[in-house]
């Protein structure tokens, strides 16, 4: 009965969709609002089509005991297109994020425009298979059991729990827990499908040598013309207190998150994020960082900028000041502008380079849609100046530290 | 192709006295314009064979270099590579395409013939040369190809040289060698990216001179044997190369494809790799084949017959499939600035003309089930160079 009634809701929304393209004059309103959900940068040079689709589904759409439901979902619902795929030699990789579902298919040219049909026609049209949710399931579970091991996951779990707090659907892993993951049904993930996979909730950014009006001409009747439509988690309710949790470990992991609001400089925060990490990343005077990694966050209500090091258990507290040090420097003075140029050389090709995969170029164009851009340009990079970066970090409050290691608290 | 690629990015030196077309007039340069990002990538070969007794200098030479040049790199965010090609020194780098000159300045320098290193930078190059030696024979991956290419290409020797030569190369007159090796004529250029044809010309167009050649050779470059070093494994290799000299490329890159297929849709329990090797030294197809101990006499039947087997089963539509197939390949692996940049120089490196990944590129899709069965014909007329690693077998009362 279930599956009866999915496909006849999915017939009907197919439906209404053809519908709706039929009606192109009455829809010229709400036209330009589906194309902000559409974006195409055509790159003669580049030798394949990177497509990515964003559905705006993520924990907050999922009840506390389905986590990870959003990424089961995209697993299972492409299962079937899989052979399709191989057959078209096009690659599809799923990632979860903690407010959407990214797929993003890479294609040759000539097999772009067929691939991504059927991934559309995977995403919102078709029933899911019962028997693509048990292999994807038991291959999640899988893949999560063998991570259970693995000290970053232990941290990033910390530190989401410490920053949103341990009750808010962020504060979980956007893929689930095997634990989670094995009590998942089918009948619930074609309840996730129906409710949250659907093309109102979905961005598509196509990079490649393509035309605008020939990709929209392939996405325009799977994804309508509806405005975006995502849910709004809760506010956060962040640690007021560093967070120490003991783990297993010869060394200690040490992290602190600078929440940033929606309206911040985001590329001069990712250009401080670098350069406080080199303050703080190993060297001849700091032998014992063993390693060191920098990343911006960004969902709709800002983001955070982290910097996590690894370092002796002894070293803890001393490595958490360094970090709080690294980003404070910067908000005490502006660099001056010879300082200040040769370290903007130096981001700005890292940040480009960054992009060099026409996959990459196709997630942030979609990503910076969904946090409300217009997907016009991949970076923010004209125009910074010292005082950007002085400003950006000036705008930081105080950190959330979070320690991972043995015995922290004896130790520290 | 990627697979083609990947090999030979692996691959050796040469020190052959075989002839190679090099261009005259300063540098030969290949412009491949990506408008869309504003990001470059540049490659600067050097058509150059290692001097007679002293195998593995190009690679020394780069180990040499390449610190200072990562340093110069970073300065602009860019990144630079150095590798030892059957075919040449390459030397790329990627960064923001408006750092051009800046970029061609980094690789240039790269040309430079080495002042005196210090003792330091001496021993750390030939560290790496030791190193990437013993690397070769450690493990049955690497051994097997190496023991292949030994036969099939006598004259590709390893990238890292031999361990008499590095000794030679620690109290050689470096700047003499150099000498040897390179010369502004034997240099060639490819760019990938957001920049003009012109700008990259005006960039190279003033290399560093030559040097001195020197003279005199410190003698024979003999490898020590693979035999004498085969590698302890947890499954049995085999591994057959079929040398193809004459071989149509794009036919022989096909029917690579095809015999991957059949193969590892018969050889179920083993990893199954096929290669397209080709160098200037000439061209060859690789089988190579991990398979669980138990199989090892059905796995070299299978190899064994696998050229009859492709025979049987090829048609025009297994032959289309293959071929886009490659093609897909070719095009997804060239998918960066810098991967586009290995590829286009890669045909460029074995001396063809600038058309030539275009052509292959093209070719591909022309190519028919007739050309395949003439290219498994030829390869079943040759005799196949055989290498084999058995499985580690760990006595009954040594198991827990």
């Amino acid at each position: 009965v279930s599956g009866a009634r999915t496909v006849s809701n999915r017939a009907m929304r197919a439906l209404a969709i053809v519908f709706f393209s039929l009606l192109p004059i009455l829809a010229m309103e709400r036209r330009a609002e589906a194309q902000d959900r559409i974006v195409v940068r055509p790159e003669p040079g580049t030798p394949v089509v990177a497509v990515e689709v964003l559905v705006a589904a993520g924990s907050a759409d999922e009840p506390a005991d389905q986590a990870g439901v959003a990424y089961l979902t995209a697993r299972a619902v492409t299962d079937p297109i899989a052979a399709v795929l191989d057959s078209l030699g096009a690659r599809l990789a799923i990632a979860a994020h903690k407010d959407a579902v990214s797929l993003t298919l890479t294609a040759a040219p000539d097999a772009w425009e067929e691939a991504t049909r059927a991934l559309l026609a995977a995403l919102f049209r078709d029933p899911v298979d019962s028997a693509a949710v048990v292999r994807q399931r038991r291959a999640i579970v899988r893949e999560l059991e063998a991570r259970e091991a693995s000290p970053a996951d232990a941290l990033a779990g910390e530190v989401e729990k410490a920053v949103f707090g341990a009750e808010h659907p962020w504060g979980r892993p956007a893929v689930g827990t095997a634990e989670t993951v094995a009590r998942l049904r089918a009948r619930q993930v074609d309840e996730f499908l129906r409710g949250s996979f659907t093309p109102e909730r979905s961005i598509v950014a196509v990079v490649g040598p393509v035309e605008r009006e020939e990709a929209f001409d392939v996405l325009r009747p799977a994804l309508g013309f509806d405005t975006l439509r995502v849910t709004e988690a809760d506010p956060p309710v962040p640690a007021e207190s560093p967070v120490r949790r003991n783990y297993d470990a010869i060394t200690t992991w040490v992290s602190a998150s600078w929440h940033f609001t929606g309206d911040a400089d985001v590329e001069a925060l990712r250009m401080l994020s670098r350069l406080a990490l080199q303050r703080v990343s190993f060297g001849p005077s700091r032998r014992s960082v063993y390693n060191s990694r920098g990343e911006l966050l960004r969902h709709a209500a800002g983001g955070e900028l982290r910097l996590h090091l690894v370092v002796p258990p002894r070293e803890a507290e001393q490595w958490a000041d360094a970090l709080r040090q690294a980003v404070a420097g910067y908000a005490e003075e502006a660099l001056s502008a010879q300082i200040f140029a040769e370290r903007l050389r130096r981001y700005r090709g890292e940040r480009l380079l960054e992009l060099d995969l026409p996959e990459t170029r196709a997630r942030e164009l979609a990503r910076g849609v969904l946090l409300g851009g217009r997907g016009e340009s991949l970076t923010g990079l004209d125009g910074l100046t010292p005082q950007r970066l002085h400003d950006a970090a000036r705008a930081l409050e105080a950190p959330i530290i979070v320690f991972l290691g043995p015995s922290v608290e004896e130790e520290t | 192709m990627l697979t083609l690629l990947l090999s030979l990015a692996a691959a050796a030196a040469d020190t052959t006295a075989a002839p190679r077309p090099v261009p005259q007039d300063g540098p030969a340069v290949v412009v491949h314009r990506q408008p869309a990002l504003p990001v470059a990538a540049l490659r600067l070969s050097l058509l150059a064979d290692d001097p007679t007794g002293y195998a593995g200098a190009g690679h020394f030479f780069q180990h040499l270099a390449l610190p200072a040049l990562e340093e110069q790199a970073g300065r602009v965010g860019a990144r630079v590579q150095a590798v030892r090609t059957s075919d040449a020194v390459v030397y790329s780098i990627v960064g923001p395409a408006d750092e051009l000159e800046y970029m061609a300045g980094v690789l240039r320098s790269a040309l430079r013939a080495p002042a005196s290193p210090s003792g330091t930078d001496m021993l750390s190059a030939l560290r790496h040369l030791a190193e990437e030696r013993a690397a070769e024979r450690e493990t049955a991956p690497s051994y097997v190809r190496a023991a292949l290419r030994a036969r099939v290409f006598p004259n590709d020797l390893p990238a890292a040289g031999t361990d008499e030569a590095a000794a030679r190369l620690e109290s050689a007159d470096l700047a003499a060698l150099w000498g040897r090796m390179y010369a502004p004529g034997r240099v060639s250029v490819v760019a990938v990216g957001d920049v003009q044809a012109d700008a990259v010309r005006r960039a190279f167009r003033s290399l560093p001179g030559g040097g001195a050649a020197g003279d005199g050779e410190a003698g024979i470059d003999t490898v020590p044997s693979l035999a004498a070093d085969t590698p302890q494994a947890t499954r049995g290799w085999v591994a057959r190369a079929y040398p193809a000299p004459d071989a149509d490329p794009a036919a022989l890159s096909v029917a690579a494809r095809l015999l991957r297929a059949n193969l590892r849709r018969r050889m179920t329990r083993s990893a199954v790799e096929v290669e397209h090797w080709w160098t200037h030294h000439g061209q060859a197809l690789a089988l190579v084949v991990a398979t669980p101990d138990s199989l090892m006499p059905a796995a070299r039947r299978t190899v064994g017959g696998a050229l009859e087997a492709v025979g049987a089963d090829v048609s025009p539509q297994s032959v289309a499939d293959a071929a886009r197939a490659v093609r897909r390949d070719m095009l997804f692996y060239s998918r960066t600035p810098e991967r586009m940049a290995e590829i286009v120089g890669g045909f460029a490196d074995r001396g063809d003309d600038p058309e030539a990944a275009q052509r292959y590129f093209a070719r591909l899709e022309e190519v028919t089930e007739d050309e395949v069965r003439a290219v498994l014909e030829l390869l079943a007329a040759q005799e196949p160079v055989v290498v084999e690693v058995p499985a580690q077998r760990i006595r009954r009362e040594n198991r827990r």
